[in-house]
């Protein structure tokens, strides 16, 4: 007899609806699957016949036929486990189907208990966009899949739970969702903020001591978006202060969180039960691959640029990154977005991130501390900067050089200030800056409206001039300068740029366009 | 064909190009018949011959005449013989003619007016060992240098005092900021610094004569044309434009090779009365110009670098083996006394007098001419090198006004930064005392007694 059951999977960062049609025909017994499965879907039956086995159920000694619609379209993952064990439950007449008719996702463990899987939530809202009423989840996933509005959700923890689940016509558990946030068609539930984004775990900005320059540059990258380079020699503090980030960052609005939960479901690993709000904080290693960093692999999965999106990615030790993985940053630096094209298929992820990044002036990393403590020839300097490219450089907004300060710098006398007091300034320049037409932070805006939404008198324009002239700025260069000072005037709340704030801006300009003034190599 | 200038045709001197561009000059003799021209031509012919060296040069000349002859002899048919006999190859005598310097000879007589022309069009000045514009301390060295290829002042190759800086182009940081102060300070108390104008130590040198707007002479390892490095092209025409010179002994076209720097350092030490080596490791180019200035008899300082460094051990092999012969720079103010040069600070505080030599405003005229935040800082970093940190605690401005008020005044020269360090630039850090201070503190080990 035949079944069809609806199911879902994940390509990329969406859900796409499948149909499971299960065959259960007289003939010598066999077990295919057929309509494009990977690895892991093929071994679907290996994982459905001992789910079946254990919850009670007889597996028929039968011929077995799966297929999966629709049939052109590549299908990968443990999604479908749930609803192809149900298909034969249903094909071999062991189970009556209900009136409900309910679609379902899970994976199955041999004991048959459902096991979450990453993309639950995109999956939940594809189904809801094709009009399914009722979906099972497993259990675990039931509070990301709630996120989702105009479907019923119900957790099941085992097959047997999902067998009961459709006898009985109606639902265990009905979510009213309060709001709507669109996603496609298919709404999401706003779940209330969790009191206070969580924060524990990073440093406190009161915990850095001194480094006025880099603490006054990290306000102001954070501030309006721009790409940042933090260099100086081991232990000025570098990545303490890049780990002050996450407590400095303003929550994600709506769309930015949906973006951002979706993101973090298909990526797995951590338990959503809310929107996510905190804006993601990546540091991958310096020994990331190609692939980790853009994504892709045979299932193509967001890598960390898209899992910063929204949020900012740290590159600690820049320098030592591979040439091919930096090389690729380009792209979603400048268009927000990274394209994979792989034999499964062609995916584009989103991958707004803020680029933070950290190195050390030379190999040794003591170029610029006191005492000769540097041993590296100019020339090797030179080239150990080198190693970042100038494509990757000429899109750094803020380069802020960070020395090794003397022990009284860091015994001080006044108490530093504290993540929350800067956290509410950067909340405020950046409300002042989506408010204003554009609706971008100041690091995407374009560079006609820069011009307009600098607002430079005649002296601030006669300064930018001089100041370009002197530094040999290209147009690019000059544009950033304006965008830094916009932004230095925005944590000020003062409408138009003065020519202080091109004066300070100019301090973060790329240490090599000073050396392109320098006369002696 | 009278009133001609010492300088020359080939020099900034156009009375005999006046002379033949009248008509019945031109008819009498088509090429000008000006001895002093005619020589200085064929002398910048031969030096442009590969293989044709001072020794070459001084037995050609010797055995037949003068350049010019020796040029007159090389178009005649049969040339190649009476060359090879003229300055025979065999034996223990350097600089003989061998076949294929007989055949460049030829060649090189046979194209005279294009190569002539070339050195023209560069705008070059040609100084031969016969004119009283040639250096006096060069000339007295061993081998001179026939004919000297000048870019900008000949008068700087013959300052009453010129000392040169040289040292390793793998220079560490620590290094160049000692350079660069060490010929400011000296170009400051009116020497001309002499050095080679290469990657690290050299152009350091030169580069803090030209922020002092002091004079400096930089001799290159090849022709006018090549120059070497090409990254110091924009350094080299400063230098020129100062009032200092670029030099070279070989002709426009010549290619910088490994057999043309030691030569570069042999003239280097040559035009300074004494050479500082600032870094120089095992084997360094820097201090073979040392060992020549000292067998000339001139005189040798270095800059005694710490225990260990692979960049210094050059200069602490040197003291160690000359000893006696070397000496040490134990800081600015010691390294003006010891070549007896007018140290302005000891001078009852005469830097603006100093200054004003060179026609640098005082600091005080400096601070004056800027607005309160940027006098507020630039006082500071007067006071010594400083992060914004140290700046900010000094001043009690807020960061952002700091690092504002610091583009103001490295916009003005009157500050530089490296790796997050800010010090006083330019006018600020020449008439300081403060400026020595640091120069001090930043030779490594000077420091480490205090």
């Amino acid at each position: 007899m035949l079944a069809t059951v609806n199911s879902a999977t994940l390509h990329g960062l969406d859900g796409r609806t499948i149909r499971v049609e299960v065959d259960v025909a007289p003939g010598l017994p066999g077990f295919t699957i057929v309509g494009l499965a990977d690895a892991a879907l093929q071994e679907a039956r290996e994982r459905v016949r001992g789910a079946i086995r254990n919850s009670g159920f007889t597996h028929p000694a039968r011929r077995i036929t799966v297929n999966l619609a629709p049939a052109e379209l590549r299908k990968a993952g443990a999604s479908l486990d749930l609803a192809i064990a149900v298909g034969v439950l249903l094909g071999s007449e062991q189970i009556a189907p209900g009136s409900g008719r309910p679609a379902m996702v899970g994976e199955l463990s041999l004991g048959a208990e459902v096991r979450p899987i990453p993309g639950t939530l995109p999956m939940v809202a594809a189904l809801a966009r094709r009009g399914v009423r009722r979906v099972l989840v497993p259990a675990a996933a039931l509070d990301e899949a709630r996120l989702v509005e105009g479907i019923e959700c119900i957790g099941v923890e085992s097959l047997a739970e999902a067998v009961g689940a459709i006898r009985s016509s109606r639902s265990r558990r009905r979510v009213v969702p309060p709001s709507r946030i669109d996603l496609g068609g298919a709404g999401l539930a706003a779940a209330p903020d969790p009191p206070g984004i969580e924060r524990e775990g990073w440093p406190d900005l009161a915990e850095v001591r001194g480094q006025l320059e880099a603490r006054r540059a990290i306000e102001i990258a954070l501030a309006g978006g721009h790409a940042m380079l933090l260099v100086g020699p081991p232990g000025a503090g570098k990545t303490l202060l890049a780990r002050t980030i996450p407590g400095l960052l303003p929550p994600l609005d709506d769309a930015a969180a949906l973006s951002a939960t979706v993101i973090a479901s298909v990526a797995g690993g951590e338990r959503i039960r809310a929107l996510v709000r905190r804006p993601p904080f990546r540091m991958p290693h310096h020994t990331t691959s190609y692939a980790a960093m853009v994504g892709g692999g045979p299932r193509l999965t967001p890598g960390e640029v898209t899992r910063a999106d929204g949020g900012v990615l740290f590159l600690d030790e820049l320098a030592e990154f591979s040439r091919d993985v930096l090389e690729a940053l380009r792209e979603p630096l400048e268009e927000g977005r990274v394209a994979i094209s792989r034999v499964i298929g062609a995916q584009t992820f989103p991958a707004r991130f803020q680029l933070v990044a950290a190195m050390n002036p030379c190999p040794c990393g003591m170029a610029g501390t006191d005492g000769g403590g540097c041993s590296c020839p100019q020339t090797v300097v030179d080239r150990y900067a080198s190693r970042v490219s100038g494509a990757l450089r000429d899109r750094i907004d803020l380069w802020v050089a960070m020395p090794r300060l003397a022990p009284a710098a860091l015994v001080g006398r006044d108490e530093p200030e504290d993540s929350a007091t800067v956290r509410a300034r950067i909340a405020a320049a950046r409300a002042r800056q989506l408010g204003r037409r554009t609706g971008l932070l100041n690091a995407r805006i374009s560079g006609r409206e820069l011009r307009t939404v600098a607002g430079l008198d005649a002296a601030g324009r006669r300064r930018l001039v001089e100041l370009a002239e002197a530094e040999r700025l290209s147009g690019r260069g000059t544009a950033r300068l304006v965008r830094v000072a916009r932004t230095i005037a925005d944590l000020d709340d003062r409408p138009f740029v003065a020519v202080e704030d091109l004066e300070e801006a100019a301090r973060y300009r790329a240490f090599d366009a000073r050396a392109a003034t320098r006369l002696a190599v | 064909m009278v009133g001609v200038g010492r300088a020359g045709p080939l020099g900034p001197v156009p009375l005999a190009q006046d002379a033949v561009s009248s008509p019945s000059a031109a008819a009498m003799a088509p090429s000008p018949r000006d001895p002093d021209r005619e020589e200085r031509d064929a002398l910048a012919v031969l030096v442009s011959v590969p293989g044709v060296g001072p020794a070459t040069l001084a037995r050609l000349i010797g055995a037949i005449g003068s350049a010019s002859d020796v040029v007159a002899l090389a178009r005649r048919p049969g040339a190649a013989t009476r060359l090879r006999a003229a300055a025979p190859s065999r034996g223990e005598r350097p600089g003989g003619v061998t076949d294929e310097v007989a055949e460049a000879l030829i060649d090189a007589a046979g194209r005279s007016d294009e190569i002539v022309g070339r050195v023209r069009a560069a705008g070059l000045t040609v100084v031969t060992l016969e004119d009283e514009t040639y250096p006096a301390r060069l000339r007295a060295t061993e081998l001179p240098p026939l004919a000297l290829f000048v870019r900008g002042s000949v008068a700087a190759l013959s300052a009453r005092r010129a000392v040169a800086i040289v040292g390793t182009r793998s220079a560490t940081h620590a290094g160049r900021q000692i350079a660069s102060q060490l010929a400011a300070v000296l170009a400051a108390a009116g020497a001309t610094i002499v050095s080679g104008l290469a990657i690290g130590i050299d152009g350091a040198a030169h580069a803090g004569v030209v922020a002092v707007h002091g004079s400096t002479v930089a001799v290159l390892g090849g022709g006018h044309d090549r120059l070497y490095p090409p990254a110091h092209a924009r350094l080299a025409r400063t230098i020129a434009e100062e009032g200092g010179a670029v030099i070279s002994e070989h002709a426009p076209s010549t290619s910088p090779a490994r057999h043309t720097f030691p030569r570069r350092n042999r003239i280097i030490a040559g035009l300074a009365e004494a050479t500082i080596v600032v870094e120089a490791g095992r084997g360094s180019g820097a201090l073979t110009t040392a060992v020549w200035a000292m067998e000339q008899g001139r005189g040798c300082y270095v800059v005694p670098g710490p225990l260990g460094a692979p960049t210094w051990a050059g200069c602490l092999e040197l003291l160690r083996e000359c000893h006696g012969v070397a000496r040490i720079v134990a800081g600015p103010a010691e390294l003006l006394t010891d070549l007896d040069l007018p140290d302005d600070a000891s001078a009852g505080r005469d830097v603006d007098a100093g200054a004003a030599r060179l026609g640098v405003p005082s600091v005080a005229a400096v601070l004056l001419e800027l607005g309160p935040t940027a006098r507020t800082v630039g006082r500071a970093l007067v006071a010594g090198l400083a992060t914004p940190d140290d700046l900010v605690a000094a001043t009690d401005l807020p960061v952002a006004t700091v690092l504002a008020a610091l583009t103001v005044l490295e916009g003005r020269g009157l500050a530089t930064s490296a790796y997050g360090r800010y010090r006083a630039a330019g006018a600020l850090a020449a008439a300081s005392p403060g400026g020595r201070r640091r120069v001090q503190r930043a030779v490594p080990g000077a420091g480490r007694g205090r």
